[in-house]
Formats: C-alpha cells, structure tokens, sequence
C-alpha cells in the first residue's frame, strides 16, 4: 500500500542545528496530531535505544530535541543516524510501547476556575455541557516542559476551540486548569499565562525529591473527570 | 570540626552552583548551573574542591569563617578581594581560620567570580545537583539567592573529576545560525552580523537583553510559531524587536523566534560581558565550533 502523505512527511524531518551541542528533529511548523505523534515516538524510541553521544532526549509538541556530547559524536553523524531511526520507523509512529493512562480529577467553575462560564457561553453551552463535552473522550499529553510538571493535553473537537485570553494572568496557582487553543493544560507550579482558568485538580504532576520528579509523560492518555 | 560560612553581604542572585542539572528537560527544569564554567573550573581546581561554589555577581560579597578552618579557591571574571582587609590576587587561593574575614568588590570586569573550596558546600543533592534554578526555585540553598544572615556548612568530600574547561577567545562573539533563521530577511540576517549591540543593564541568570540599531528587527515581528525547544545562548528576539541572549536559567521552551545561538567556546565570555559593553556577533558552522571546543579543550 502506498504511504500516506502524513507518513511521508514524518519520515522526512527537518534536522536544524540548535548551537553546537544540540540537534532539533521537527516534524512540522505547525502543531498537528501527526507531527505530535511523531515526535513522541521517535523520543520514546531514542530512550529505549540509545545513539551514541546522545546525553537528553526530549519532546516538544512538534520535535525531538537531542543534546549531545560533540566531544563523543558529530552533528553529521547524529543527522544520519536520526534519519536511519525516522525512515524506519515509517508511519507506525502510532504503535510506540505501552501508554500509560491517567485519571485526573477536576473542580471545575468556582473561585479556582472563574473563566468556565464564559468559555462555555462563548461555544454556546452551559457550564455543565461544557464539562460534560470537555471530559467526554479520552486525550493524550500533547508535551512537557514549558515549566516544571506542565501539561498540555490535546486534542478537543472542533467544537471546543477557544483562543487565548487578550490578556495574561500574572500567575495562576499549582493545579490550575487552563483551556485554550483545542487543549487543557495543567500547571504544577504557579505560572503566568493568558489561557483560561476554567477549574482546579488537587493533582500535583511535579516532586523534585522524586526522580523522575514528574509521573505523567508527553504521549500518555488522560481522563478528566468532575471531581466529586 | 565542621566549617561554617556566615554570609554578611550579599549582591543580588548570589548562588550555590555546579556544573547544572542536566536530563530533566522533559520534566521543565533547565539545567541552570554556572553561567562561566571556566571560571567555576579554575576556582575549584586550585583546592581540589568537591562539586559546588558560591557564585558571586558583580556587587560581590562579604563572609566571615564562624567555626573551622578550610582553603578556599576563587576565580572568574575580575574582582577584589581582601582576607582580613588585605588585598589578595584574583584569581587566586587562601586559608580560612576561625574568624577571618572575606570582602569580596566588583573589579574592572565581569559579572560572575566562583568561591570553591576544599569540602563541600551543604545543601542537599537535588536531582543529581546541587545548582539553584531561579526559574524553578529550587535546588542549591533552599531553591533561592543566599543573602545576609545565611549559615553554609562544608562537610568533607571527594574532590570533583577534574575536567578541562574552553580557553576563553577573543574578537566577535561566534554563533551558529539559529532555529528559526530562516524566517528572518537575508537583509536582516546580515544585520545581524554585522551591527554592533550592546549589553542592556537587564541582565540575570535567565537572559541578557541587548540594546540593538533602531528597527533593526521591526520587519520580523508577528511570526506565529509553535513552541520549541529552547538550548543556554538562544538569541530571541521579541515582538517588540529586543534580542535576548538566554542564558543558563532560561526557560525550557519558548515560541519566540530565534536568529542565532552563541556557541559553547564562547558562552563563558559573554556571560561576564558587563552593562555598557559593546558586542558583535560572527556566524560559524557548527563544524567550525566543533574545531574550537576540541583545540581549546586541549
């Protein structure tokens, strides 16, 4: 069967230099289910089985960072074995290893989420269709990173798209929930940000006397559920 | 018997620092760790030191040895510092007593001076390092800056491995062509490297802003784009057309877009270039600054 267009495009990455101790596998300018998935599963891949010189891998929404020791590789060397890696994996990108699933309990409305009855007139609902669309099916953790035990998860229908806020939060408590752009995304340290705050989950995705210091990762499912 | 520090004085963002907490990108922790590893090198070297130092900022720092004894090392950019009101060469080492007193001033250069010694600074171990992450507040002396009034403990400990750190150059500060060159006019690009910036006095451990020629980068405004990976020397440039050098407490990913990165033979000496400081930027191959990190590393 011929390769799709999409399975095309994550077989050919961009491979963009960032400094001279880092490499950037991109797999879209744009955020996509398709470049996301890639990118999850090509870092869940390059952890699993190593290239020699590589000494972090990490996923972003859209790429794989790789920092490397230049002293033990070259960026020739690592471009080439990346590529190798990519082709072979092909579109099976979705059939990377096991995947955790999380239950994640949400306090939606109230003082700790002060945006949900506007977020939910502004798609015509009312605040308890909303929740009940917003918890309907189960997403995945799009990416990590942005501050410590972030998460964004993604994706809604099209249905629930909301843009940002015109203004920003100066900092929003742990356990905030925030909704914007197709995705929820759930802070574990206090943040700035101009997503909505539509609730509050006692879950905190970030022990830094754990190691790992977070237990949800980029690719994992989550269920939202109104907490009781 | 165990030594004690009391800290008396303490510029702004004074830190316990190592070489950073790599591997924990993905958690959103960026490495942190010192801004001139050079500087923090050469500090410990001289005393053998266990992992960890006392990074100082420009406005230096004061400290009296409360109970014990120990050799200090200190170095990195350029500052005065008495023992007891008399003036010692920088860089350099000496012996603390029971007493005795540090006075650390700014000198004629620098940002950053490295206090190491020969046990190890008491903090704990968090996540394999003992650095503070402004960012994240955490790690080093309670996830924060050290100011007067602190107490620090040296328990003894195994030296650190020793490694060799990159001789400093000179001349232009090299970058490699950044993640999202590409979308920057040619005509900019080439601005970019040929236009003298300079070192804004909004600087810290997260990033250093520069003063750019006006409308340097009004045209490259607005571009949308999904965040990414961030790595220390990012330059960004923001909507409003300031570059920001991002340093070691930079934040692990951003949507800004970013011109170029200063290479890591070079990163040390822009960390201690000082408010006022005119600077130049020469874009290199990553090839080329391969080349440099092994022949500086020799």
């Amino acid at each position: 069967m011929a390769p799709q267009a999409t399975d095309m495009a994550l077989a050919s990455p961009t491979l963009i230099p960032l400094g001279d101790s880092a490499l950037l596998v991109r797999f879209g300018n744009d955020l996509s289910e398709a470049a996301n998935f890639a990118a999850i599963a090509l870092a869940r891949r390059l952890i699993a089985d190593p290239l020699p010189g590589v000494v972090e891998v990490s996923p972003n929404l859209v790429s794989v960072l790789l920092r490397y020791d230049p002293m033990r590789t070259s960026f020739a060397e690592l471009t080439g074995e990346v590529r190798l890696r990519t082709y072979s994996m092909g579109g099976a990108a979705s059939a990377s290893g096991s995947v955790a699933r999380h239950r994640i309990a949400i306090t939606f409305g109230g003082e700790a989420g002060p945006d949900l009855d506007a977020v939910a007139a502004s798609l015509g609902l009312s605040a308890a269709d909303f929740i009940k669309a917003h918890n309907a099916v189960p997403l995945r953790v799009l990416s990590t990173g942005f501050s410590p035990g972030f998460l964004y998860c993604g994706f809604h229908p099209a249905a629930l798209v909301v843009s940002r806020r015109s203004d920003v939060r100066a900092s929003v408590p742990a356990g905030s929930v925030l909704f914007a752009a197709g995705q929820t995304a759930i802070a574990a340290t206090a943040i700035p940000t101009g997503w909505h705050l539509i609730g509050h989950t006692k879950l905190r995705n970030f022990n830094p006397h754990a190691n790992p210091p977070t237990q949800v990762r980029a690719g994992d499912e989550v269920v939202f559920e109104a907490a009781p | 018997m165990t030594a004690i520090l009391a800290i008396t004085r303490a510029g702004p963002l004074t830190s316990v620092q190592d070489l950073g907490r790599f591997g924990m990108l993905g958690n959103g922790i960026s490495a942190a760790g010192a801004m001139d590893r050079a500087g923090y090198l050469a500090a410990g070297e001289a005393v053998d030191a266990p992992v960890g130092a006392i990074e100082i900022t420009r406005a230096g720092l004061d400290l009296v040895l409360e109970q014990g004894s120990c050799r200090v090392g200190f170095a990195g950019g350029d500052f005065i510092l008495r023992r007891n009101g008399e003036p010692l060469a920088w860089p350099g080492t000496t012996r603390l007593s029971s007493g005795d007193r540090l006075t650390i001033t700014p000198g004629a250069a620098g940002n950053y001076g490295y206090l190491r010694f020969d046990a190890q600074i008491d903090v704990p171990m968090l996540l394999g390092s003992l650095a503070t992450s402004s960012r994240a507040q955490l790690g080093g002396f309670s996830g924060r800056a050290l100011a007067a009034g602190d107490r620090i403990r040296l328990k003894s400990a195994q030296p650190e491995r020793p490694m060799t750190a990159c001789h400093p150059g000179a001349g232009p500060i090299r970058v490699i062509w950044g993640l999202h060159a590409d979308l920057f006019a040619a005509e900019v690009r080439n601005r970019f490297v040929t236009s003298p910036f300079t070192i804004s006095a909004q600087l810290d451990r997260m990033g250093v802003r520069l003063g750019a020629p006006p409308n340097m980068f009004a045209s490259s405004a607005n571009l949308s784009l999904v965040s990414d990976a961030i790595v220390p020397g990012d330059i960004q440039i923001l909507g409003d057309g300031t570059p920001i050098v991002l340093m070691r407490d930079h934040q692990p990913t951003g949507g800004y877009p970013r011109i170029a990165t200063v290479i890591s033979a070079d990163f040390d000496r822009f960390a201690q270039l000082r408010p006022g400081t005119a600077v130049a930027f020469r874009p290199v191959t990553v090839e080329h600054a391969h080349q440099l990190l092994r022949s500086s590393l020799k």
